[in-house]
Parts: C-alpha cells; structure tokens; sequence
C-alpha cells in the first residue's frame, strides 16, 4: 500500500497516535454516579444470572473498542490517501496534453461532449501509471496551473479543474521534457500540430453545426444617426440545413426568417434595426440536431443616437473643420480663442493649439495644448518623432491604423499625477516614455495631443474620420459594445462593476488599475465604475470555431472512452480513501446502533 | 421520615373514621371473622346445639323437656367467642426509608390504620416494629382509648439498620402467644429471606396477612447510563451499566420476587397484598378488607 499524502513514517505515527488515543480515551471514562438503593438484593440476584449468560456479555467492551478504533484507523487511514499498488499499471512517468480549445465543446451522438470523452480517456490513461509514479497534465489552453508533475491523484484533480476554454487561443504547449510517454487527446480541429513523439489520441467525431460566425451593431455611414447589424451564418454540418434565425432588440422589427444553407456554405447580411430603441440586440440561430451551442448566439448593443453639439475653438485651421462637418450627427460651433466663452454649453470641447485657464464644463479633445494650469506641463519640443505604437484594444483606436502616421514636430509631455505614465492615464498613441496621445476618463473625459494635425499627416489618413468617430462615440458614451471572446475579460475602467444581462452581479478581480471578470459563456456584460459604462459582448462568433467537423483526423481514429471513466468525470470515484471514509461511516452508524440499544455497553 | 406528632395528622385521623364506617358498612363483625375462633361449650347464653348425655356429666344442662318429649338425655351447648389477638408487624429497617413518599410513613399509617379499627372493634393489637429482629414493641392492648398510645408508638420508632424477620418472628414466637391473625408490612427486601420465617407462623398455626409496599422507583428506577449502586442497608456497593435490557430484566425480576410471596401465601392460604406507595393508603386498606381473608 502506498500513502500518497504522507510519508510512511508520517502514517505510522498518525495511525499508532489515533489507536493509542482512541483506548486511552477508553480507559479515561469518569467515574460512575453514586446512587444509594434500599436494598440490592435484587439486583444482586439478576446480575447473577447475567454474569453466568453469554460470551458477547463479555466481550462486549472489546467488541465497543474495536469498532471505536475502526474508526479511527480508518480516518487516520483515508487522511494519508492509500492506494495499493494492483490499482494501478507499471508506467512510472506519463504527460497527457488534452486539447480544451473551444471545439472540444461540441456533443458526440452518445450525449457526451467530445471534451468529456477526452478526460475519460485521460483518465483510463492514468490507471495505466504506477501508483508511485509521476503524472502531468497540461492543456491547449494554458489552464493547467502547474508544469510540474505530481501524483496520480493530483493529475486527477488538475484533470477536474480544466474546462473547455471558447474563447482563449489554443496551440499545443510549449518544449515539454519527458522520459515517459506523452499523450495528445484531441479533435483535431483548432490545435493541429503536436510533436512527433505525442502519442495523438482523437475524440473527433463529425456532427452537425451551425453557427454565426460575425455579428455587428454599427451606424450607416451615410446616415450615422441611423444603425444596421451585419450577421454571418456558417452551416458547417456535413449536410445542408434549414437554419432559423431571429434578431431581437429593444423595440420593434428585426429579423425572424427560415434559410437554407448547404454543407459549408456562409452567408451574412444586413438588418435595418431603426426599429430598435437603445439597448441590447441578441442574434440567435437554432437547427435541428446542432451540438455546439455556444455559437449559437451572439449579442451586441445599440447606442443613444442624438445630434451632438460641438464647440470647436481653433485659431484657424481647415482639417478639423472640414472633417467634422463631414459629420451629419454634428452641431458644430466654431470659435476663436478671443471669442471662447467659458459659460458656452456644448456636449464636446475641441481645443485646437489653445486652451482655456480653467477646464472646460464637458469632455475635451485638445490638439497640442499650451501650458494651463490643469493640463500636465509641456517640458520639451521634438522634431519627427516616432510612432512606435497604439493601443488596438482602445475603443479609439477601434478599426483605426496609424503605420504611415509621420510627426513633425511634437512635445513632450511632463510627469503629473494621473496623468501619463500613471494607471488612470492610457496611452493610445505611443509609448509611456513618449506618449502621442493620451486619454482620461477622471475627473472628466479628456484626450490630448502632443501635437498639431496641421504638423502631421493625420488628418490625411484614411482613419483620421475614423478616429474621430470614435472620439465622439467614446466621448458620448455612445459606443457600441467591446467584443471579447469567452474566458478571461479584462476593461480599462477601475473598480468597475460587471453585470449580465439579467443584471446579476459578476464576480471581479483589480489588475493594475483595470477590472478582470471571467465570463465562461456567450452574452452581453454592462461594465460601471461611476458616471463610466462600457458594454462588453461576448462571444465566439469565429469561422474556426465553428467549423467543428474541420477535423485532420477522420471519424475511424476515434478512441473511446470506457463508459465507467466518463461516469467518473469529476467524482472520486472508488478510491480507497473514499472506502475507508465509507467503512468509517458505516462503523460510526454500527457504533451508534449498537451503542443505543446498548449491545456493546 | 415524617417528624413525631406530623405522621398522624388530623387529616390521617378522619380518614381512619371513614374507613371505620365504610368496613362497618362493608361486612358487620369487623375483624371477627374466620380469625376469630368459636368453641362449643356447656357454659354461655348463646345456644349452640345439643349432644348426647355421658353418664358421669354434670346435669344442669340436661334438657328435660326434650327427655320428656323424645324419652333421650340430651345437654344443651353454648357457643363462647375466643378473644383472638392481631399481631402487626411493621419493617423497620433502612431500606424503608426511601422513596417518595417513604415506604416507612407508608407502612406506619398501614399499621396505624389497621390496628384502629382493631382497637375500635375490642380486638386485642399487638405493634412490632422489626428489622434485624424485634426493633420495638407494644404490648398486647385492647379498647378504643388505646389509640393514642398505638400512635405515639409507631411515631417513636426509627427505621435502623438491616432486615431479617426470621429473627424478628423467632424471637417473638419464641414467648408463648396465642393464635392469631400476623399482619407484616413490609418491602419484603430481607436478605436472609422470608419463607424461614413464614414456615415459623404456620409452625406456631399463626394466620398471616402480607402487605407488600414498594415505591414506584424500585419498580423502574431512574439510573444513568453508568452508576455505583450502594445498599442501604449493607453499605455494600455495585456497578452497573444500565441498559434498556438489564432494565426490562431488572423489572422482571421484581415481579418475580412479588409473585413468589404471593404464590408461598396463596399455598399456605394467608393473604397477600401488593401496593405502591402511590397509591392511598385508605385505598389499600379498602382493598384489604374486599380480599375477606380480614374480615369475617
């Protein structure tokens, strides 16, 4: 037998101490009470006569011992996690690699995902390991939370705690070094490159699938105060399906229709949501014997749509004039820095090489600003330079690419507190050593240049509109919801709180100044922290993913997995501790039993 | 144990009238029945029968008009009631003293309450109160103004030390008495136990009246799991670990002791009573005289 939580010298000292403990207390009973009776003659008489009846009677204090100690050896026991050696096979080192990517999700005939067929397999895997052997489990999705290998027992439980990862990307694990052999369980769809010394093991089995593979909220650009939602539908069954779509929203209209799409075959379109009030638009598809659900649905979110009043203050300047009256959802005031009323109201601040003493009432975007009190002070001129970088992931940044961006002249941007290079600053144009363009959300909204569009090739950038729709939509809040994959989700806001769509909180973490939340399955996610919110929609509308059957392996390489194993996933099975705490259990109810209708008393 | 001059309270005394009337009500003659002897003799005024005439008899007896009528010598016989004596034997050793109420008060006002109307009705009482042999003793009385004295007695005795009525009949009966009705009252808790003695009374042709008192504790005590039991009387001590069974077999027991006196009583054709202190004593002497073994 081996103990594998324990040393040998641990378990026998834990196992001595509990027997010794367990008839120390046996001997240690208080004293009985003291009870003066008129007489005991009869008593004498009946004990008499009990003294002379069975042997049980007189066993009866041992009989209560052994069960006490029973017990108590079987707890101690189950505690040190024995296992006997027959239980196990004569493979002393063993690393399974087990393809979690999110078409493991995908549901075999037998009602199973292909994902539980891939941990029974695992797991008839280990019982070939030798009980004192070492084990690693390690996954395509990085989950596994140790490359160290351990006991059997503890390769089980990482086997218990991986889950299919939908949204995370997914590639074989990194050099692995084994002396033992190394298993690849798989499908073979999204991770389809193992070494040549991986012992590959499929779980592929074709089934159908149809699932949306793109689906956006944006506003019509010619028309921006009005928004359409594109979806793209993929049938990536083998055989063609009649697939039902529906697109909901807040409002009236969308779309309800019935389509018929041939194996392989993608088609998208375009919905008119001027039906829609602001709120969320939920896509879904539904076919008859589809077995991956998480592509099924998708959501998004559509924005307030209003005309938003701008003042714009420029000593004179035609880029950003002329770009923003391209913008029909735009009241543009244009001022003269001698003109500029502070008590002006307007929705958006655009201050052009000048800026006013005070901060403006509303959000601002400030192109190359001079020294104001409350802006960070300027401590250098540069001439030309680079552009090393911007931040994608920034809604202002959405679809916007800077490569042929050149700068004449910019300035360097001084150290402040919350300003650049601090968390409540992001960068989104640079780098923190020499920021280009950065963004607040505290105390109010604010963007800053570090140059002029009239010292760069901005404004004659084919994003410079773009970009500037964004400002607008990022300074409104209007923008539409942040597409993430499923998994782990991290926003720019702090101390923000994330709920669902039914408005149920969801756990989060803080990691250096933003907000992590984990969202396992599809939906649409409302992100707060104060006056912020930002929508995130979750999702795994992906070509690749939904092509489950886009297999290297055929339907004839699939393993099995015994049906005990897949019975087994996640339970403790019949390990011996799990027999000894049962035997303890069954002991304490005998002792109890036996203890109430005093048979060992 | 009840303080002296507390035990028979005014209360306990209109009870003993009461039970004094109903057993006037219930059977006249009170306790002169089959325990009272009647001898036929040729002196006495209530008439009886007649018998043949012995020559060398006295003849003032002869009934001269039957001679004259029939032509026989035939003597008128008398009837002439024997003034047989109630002996009450009441326990007076420690193990009495337990329970709730006492057994001892119990069995005292048993003994008071038997040997008023015995006193009331010109019987002739005997009171020993026994433990280890004859603890202590009235003597012989007779007539209604003996009560008090009755009382203050019973009052006066402790229960003490431990049991054997064997001793206590022994040296009773050791002295010459006349035959007739024993009354105990006890727990029947005698080690040494009690066939000895009551083979003695039917040796000495004495009739017997058991009364058995218990407490409801001794029938089904209240005991922990684990208990040293100490006897009261020896001072000698066991353990025990009480189980529903030693419980059950315990009470079996205590019905086996009770039937076995009452199976020796109804062999030798005495009377047998079993009571509880629970129950009212006047309830129990009631109970007494329905058995008619008591009663004539």
């Amino acid at each position: 037998m081996t103990f594998l939580s324990m040393s040998p010298l641990l378990i026998g000292i834990l196992l001595g101490g509990t027997a010794v403990v367990v008839t120390v207390l046996y001997w240690l009973k208080p004293p009985p009470r003291r009870m003066v009776v008129p007489s005991k003659l009869l008593w004498d008489r009946l004990l008499k006569e009990k003294r002379r009846s069975t042997l049980l009677d007189r066993l009866r204090w041992w009989m209560s011992l052994i069960i006490a100690l029973g017990i108590g050896l079987s707890v101690a026991a189950a505690m040190g996690r024995p296992e006997f050696a027959w239980t196990g096979g004569e493979i002393p080192r063993m690393t399974i690699v087990i393809d979690n990517s999110a078409t493991m999700a995908a549901r075999t005939p037998d009602g199973f995902t292909r994902w539980e067929h891939a941990v029974g397999l695992a797991r008839g895997l280990l019982e070939q390991g030798s009980v004192d052997g070492e084990f690693l489990i390690l996954d395509t999705s990085g989950q596994a939370p140790s490359t160290d290998p351990g006991d059997r027992r503890s390769a089980r439980a990482a086997l218990d705690n991986l889950t299919v990862s939908l949204g995370a990307s997914s590639q074989f694990p990194g050099f692995i070094e084994t002396d033992g052999p190394l298993y690849f369980i798989s499908d073979g769809v999204l991770v389809r490159h193992a070494p040549a010394q991986a012992e590959v093991v499929s779980v592929y089995d074709p089934a159908d699938n149809v699932g949306i593979t793109a689906f956006e909220v944006g506003s019509v650009p010619s028309v921006p105060l009005e928004y359409q939602a594109f979806l793209e539908i993929t049938n990536a069954s083998l055989g063609s399906k009649q697939v039902s779509v529906r697109l909901t929203g807040a409002g009236e209209g969308g779309l309800r229709e019935t389509v018929t799409l041939e194996a392989g075959e993608t088609r998208g379109r375009t919905v008119d949501l001027s039906g829609f009030d602001r709120g969320p638009v939920r896509a879904t598809v539904t076919t008859d014997g589809d077995v991956f659900a998480a592509d099924d649905v998708a959501f998004s979110f559509l924005p307030v749509r209003s005309r938003t009043r701008i003042a714009l203050v420029s000593p004179g300047g035609v880029f950003l004039q002329s770009a923003l009256a391209d913008e029909p959802r735009l009241r543009v005031a244009t001022l003269s820095p001698q003109t500029f009323d502070p008590d002006v109201r307007a929705d958006l601040y655009i201050f052009d090489r000048w800026a006013p003493e005070e901060p403006p009432p509303g959000p601002a975007l400030l192109f190359l600003p001079p020294n104001v009190p409350w802006l960070a002070p300027t401590v250098a001129v540069l001439s030309y330079p680079s552009v090393s970088g911007w931040d994608a992931s920034h809604p202002l940044m959405r679809f916007v690419s800077l490569e042929d961006l050149r700068i004449e002249r910019a300035v360097r941007l001084g150290a402040r507190p919350g300003e650049a290079g601090t968390a409540d600053v992001d960068v989104v144009i640079g780098t923190t050593e020499l920021p280009l363009l950065i963004a607040t959300e505290a105390p109010r909204k604010v963007i800053r240049a570090a140059f002029a569009l009239e010292d760069s090739n901005f404004p004659l950038q084919p994003a410079f509109p773009i970009f500037l729709s964004n400002v607008l939509s990022w300074m409104m809040d209007e923008q539409s919801a942040v597409p993430r994959s499923p998994g782990r989700i991290e926003v720019t806001l702090a101390d923000a709180e994330v709920t669902d769509l039914e408005g149920a909180e969801v756990e989060t973490s803080q990691v250096s100044g933003r907000t992590v939340f984990v969202a396992a399955d599809p939906g649409l996610y409302t992100v707060t922290a104060g006056t912020r919110r930002m929508r995130v929609a979750v999702g795994i509308s992906d070509r690749d993913r939904t092509a489950i059957n886009a297999s290297i392996f055929s339907p004839e390489d699939r393993a099995t997995a015994p049906p005990e194993a897949l019975r087994l996933a996640g339970e403790a099975g019949n390990e011996l501790w799990v027999v000894l705490l049962t035997v303890a259990t069954l002991l304490v109810i005998a002792e109890w039993f036996t203890y109430h209708r005093r048979w060992t008393v | 144990m009840a303080e002296n001059g507390t035990l028979f309270d005014e209360e306990f005394l209109k009870k003993l009238e009461y039970l004094n009337i109903v057993s006037n009500h219930m059977i006249p003659g009170h306790l002169h029945g089959e325990h009272r002897a009647k001898k036929k003799t040729d002196s006495g005024i209530e008439f009886a029968d007649y018998r043949q005439y012995v020559s060398g008899e006295d003849t003032k007896n002869i009934d001269w008009r039957t001679y004259l009528r029939l032509d026989k010598l035939l003597l008128r016989m008398f009837e002439e009631e024997a003034d047989l004596p109630i002996y009450i034997f009441f326990d007076a050793s420690r193990s009495m003293d337990h329970g709730e109420p006492l057994k001892y008060d119990y069995a005292r006002k048993i003994a008071a309450a038997l040997c008023y109307i015995g006193l009331l009705n010109h019987d002739r009482v005997n009171l020993v109160g026994y433990a280890d042999g004859i603890a202590h003793e009235m003597s012989s009385r007779r007539g209604k103004n003996q009560v008090w004295h009755a009382f203050r007695f019973l009052e006066s005795v402790p229960a003490n030390g431990t049991t054997s009525i064997e001793k206590a009949f022994k040296s009773f009966f050791s002295h010459r008495r006349r035959r007739g009705l024993v009354v105990v009252v006890t727990d029947f808790l005698d080690e040494t136990g009690f066939e000895k003695a009551f083979d003695l009374l039917r040796y000495f042709r004495q009739d017997l009246f058991a009364i058995h008192v218990y407490s409801p504790d001794e029938l089904r005590p209240q005991l922990p799991d684990e208990v040293l039991l100490e006897d009261s009387e020896l001072g000698t001590t066991e353990r025990l670990k009480v189980t529903p069974g030693l419980m059950d077999a315990y009470s079996e027991k205590f019905e086996e002791h009770c039937e076995e006196v009452n199976s020796y009583c109804k062999k030798n054709g005495w009377g047998y009573v079993r009571t509880s202190t629970e129950v009212p004593f006047e309830d129990l002497i009631l109970q007494v005289f329905r058995q008619g073994r008591f009663l004539g």
